[in-house]
């Protein structure tokens, strides 16, 4: 394989082979429940299903063998283009700026372990559709073509450095290494939210196997739901919540290890390499100038722990932001301590941001969501309690509801707030955890300013700064105020002539 | 003012964008406001009707159906009114200022080396009154847009090469200090 890909080439030869597991994988995905159908109750003979199956599976090895022949990818140098043409029978042509490149990554599954290679995604900024995906390729090759992808403006740039330094790049001693032991705290203290939703959907998605399965082996519903429902009397609830909880801990432990195994992050010329993962291992190069925001949060736990996540935000373009899209151009640290937080944050904003005047809302932040979240319920729960005598025994919950909400809403109130200095606009905000979003001033869009009538007299309003990755409100501050740090920000987005990409 | 110490600018001293004066939609817009409106309602009523005529179990309803039409079509006219008259946009050397909102006042100031691209569409009934409206994108995602209705045409032609002349002078200024 030529090392500086400026002729078009292939992907490795073994690449079919994942390629070909990869679609029957997926048509077996698909077809799972009517197979298993037509192998249980089908009273014909079983040979012909076979035949067909085997017949799928030669269909779509001669369909990736004809994707490999037509897959090439090159670089062009004078043009700074990463240049990919696939498609069996029409003929696609996918062209990146190298420029536009966010971020590369090099992923290994478990078959591509196997065989002994490794497949490259590349993440532009641009809309849906126009990242690429290359399913094999070698280690050196992948990390080769890497180099160039993300280091080709800034070799081009000072080429009096020797180019060879960067090709033969030896990774430089690892910045950041979470250790098992760091790994289990993680999981102990965070993330309940995304695992308690991943369980819930799973027991919806069991429900419905479940039924399938019924109806295909002719098992009796009612004798299974009058079992499992023993079952459940059998325990008691407070047995089945502390079961619960356990499994929650463990889907959150479980999830933490297969996610975030040995992660590492090291520092290369001019990008950010992140590795992780059990099984399969994801290494991701980001360029740290084309992070948006950089963030980080805290719990209770995890302050004890001196504990912090940490995600850095890209830019998201696309109309329609699913939420899986938004997950892809977010990555994750988690489990580093406050020191080695610094030093990240050196890495991606040149220095460590240092809080500057802070500016705190007005105690009016406190009304919408203690009308709507506290005052509103209770007076619904307090008329339903005083028509149904069931409900009435528990009317002594509403005073602690209203006294844990109010605390809630408090801490809220306290916790946000925006500090602006010359470099760094950091907001803070959160209940349980405590959120930091830091951004540089030039990477905003656009800024909204936004006023009640009513909050006029009183000299209170809302801010909203546009990023590529989101936007950072600021709720019942001064307006006053606000309008000042308005034109501040203006001013240095029009004057200096940084970008923001 | 002590709030920036270490940058030697005045922060009263820099433009404001709250002193600006804002150029308000063209009076021919809220015509075609209420065309659009009248059009929408014409439908609402006409099956409205259609259905207190028709469908007996609804006919001793009329009255209130007929008198909750009546509200919704005046707080509606006034909604639009109180949004038109909050309506206003202005154009500065370096940015795009644009006030709008129903109840709150909502002002977004757009950089102009932050624009991505512009449109300038004209629907059927701007045509007519000959206005269009600028349609401005940022990389900030949908909350980061500018929508500047009912601008004169001549005018919204002018804005847009203005802005596009100035995008290309800011990228040309840009290759220059890279090379």
């Amino acid at each position: 394989m030529n090392s500086d890909f400026s002729k078009p080439q292939r992907q490795s030869a073994s690449g079919i082979i994942v390629i070909a597991a990869h679609s029957v994988f997926k048509i077996l995905k698909a077809t799972i429940i009517p197979i298993m159908f037509a192998f249980f109750k089908s009273t014909g003979s079983k040979f012909y299903l076979l035949i067909g199956i085997l017949a799928l599976i030669i269909i779509a090895i001669i369909i990736s063998y004809l994707w490999y022949r037509r897959f090439t990818f090159f670089l062009d140098k004078e043009k700074q283009e990463f240049i990919v043409n696939k498609g069996i029978l029409n003929r696609d042509q996918v062209i990146i700026q190298l420029d536009k490149i966010q971020q590369v990554n090099i992923n290994q599954n478990l078959l591509q372990k196997l065989i002994g290679v490794y497949g490259l995604k590349i993440d532009t900024a641009g809309a849906s559709g126009e990242e690429v995906n290359i399913y094999a390729i070698d280690e050196n090759a992948a990390y080769n073509l890497k180099d160039h992808l993300l280091n080709r403006a800034m070799v081009d740039s000072n080429r009096t450095s020797s180019n060879d330094a960067s090709l033969v790049q030896t990774a430089e001693k690892p910045v950041l290494k979470v250790s098992a032991f760091t790994l289990l705290k993680v999981g102990l203290t965070s993330n309940y939210g995304q695992s308690l939703t991943l369980m819930f959907v799973f027991f919806l998605y069991t429900i419905q196997e479940a039924r399938h399965i019924m109806d295909l082996f002719e098992l009796d519903q009612d004798v299974v739901k009058s079992s499992v429902l023993g079952l459940a009397t059998l325990f008691s609830l407070a047995i089945i919540v502390i079961v619960l909880l356990f499994t929650l801990l463990a889907i959150n432990l479980v999830r933490t290890f297969y996610k975030y195994f040995d992660l590492q992050i090291s520092k290369h010329t001019h990008s950010l390499l992140l590795s992780s993962g059990l099984i399969a291992k994801k290494n991701t190069l980001i360029n740290p100038d084309k992070v948006q925001v950089t963030k980080y949060s805290q719990n209770y736990f995890q302050k004890k722990l001196n504990l912090l996540n940490m995600s850095l935000k890209q830019a998201q373009f696309g109309q329609n932001k699913t939420g899986e899209e938004l997950q892809g151009n977010t990555l994750e640290i988690v489990g580093c301590n406050a020191a080695e937080r610094d030093e990240l944050l050196k890495m991606i904003l040149q220095h460590v941001p240092v809080k500057g005047k802070s500016f705190i809302p007005n105690w009016r932040f406190l009304n919408l969501p203690t009308f709507f979240k506290l005052i509103l319920p209770v007076v619904i729960f307090l008329i339903v309690a005083i028509n149904i005598a069931e409900v009435r025994a528990y009317i002594g919950l509403a005073l602690v509801y209203l006294i844990l909400g109010f605390l809630m809403i408090l801490i809220s109130f306290r916790r946000h707030r925006i500090a602006v200095n010359q470099d760094f606009i950091i907001k803070t905000s959160g209940i349980w955890d405590v959120t930091t979003e830091i951004i540089q001033p030039n990477k905003i869009q656009a800024i909204t300013a936004s006023q009640y009538p009513w909050h006029k007299s009183v000299d209170v309003g809302h801010l909203s700064l546009h990023t590529a990755a989101g936007q950072i409100r600021f709720k019942y501050g001064n307006y006053s105020e606000i309008k000042q740090l308005v034109n501040y920000w203006l001013y240095q987005v029009e004057c200096g002539n940084k970008n923001w990409m | 003012m002590e709030m920036f110490t270490n940058e030697a600018i005045d922060i009263n001293a820099l433009p404001k964008y709250e002193e600006i004066a804002l150029k308000k939609p063209h009076q021919d817009y809220w015509k075609i406001i209420c065309l659009n409106l009248a059009i929408c309602f014409l439908f609402l009523g006409l099956i409205a009707g259609l259905l207190v005529f028709f469908v007996a179990k609804i006919t001793p309803y009329s009255t209130l159906i007929f008198s909750s039409y009546l509200a919704l079509l005046i707080i509606f006219f006034f909604l639009f009114w109180a949004s038109f008259k909050k309506r206003g946009y202005a154009i500065r050397a370096k940015d795009v200022i644009y006030k709008d909102g129903i109840i709150a006042e909502t002002t977004t100031i757009v950089p102009l080396n932050r624009i991505q691209h512009i449109e300038l569409n004209e629907g059927f009934f701007s045509r007519i009154f000959k206005l269009g409206s600028l349609q401005i994108f940022t990389a900030g995602g949908v909350s980061g847009h500018l929508k500047i209705m009912g601008i004169p045409i001549e005018e919204a032609k002018n804005i847009r090469d203005l802005i596009l002349n100035k995008l290309d002078t800011i990228d040309t200024t840009d290759t220059e200090n890279v090379i």
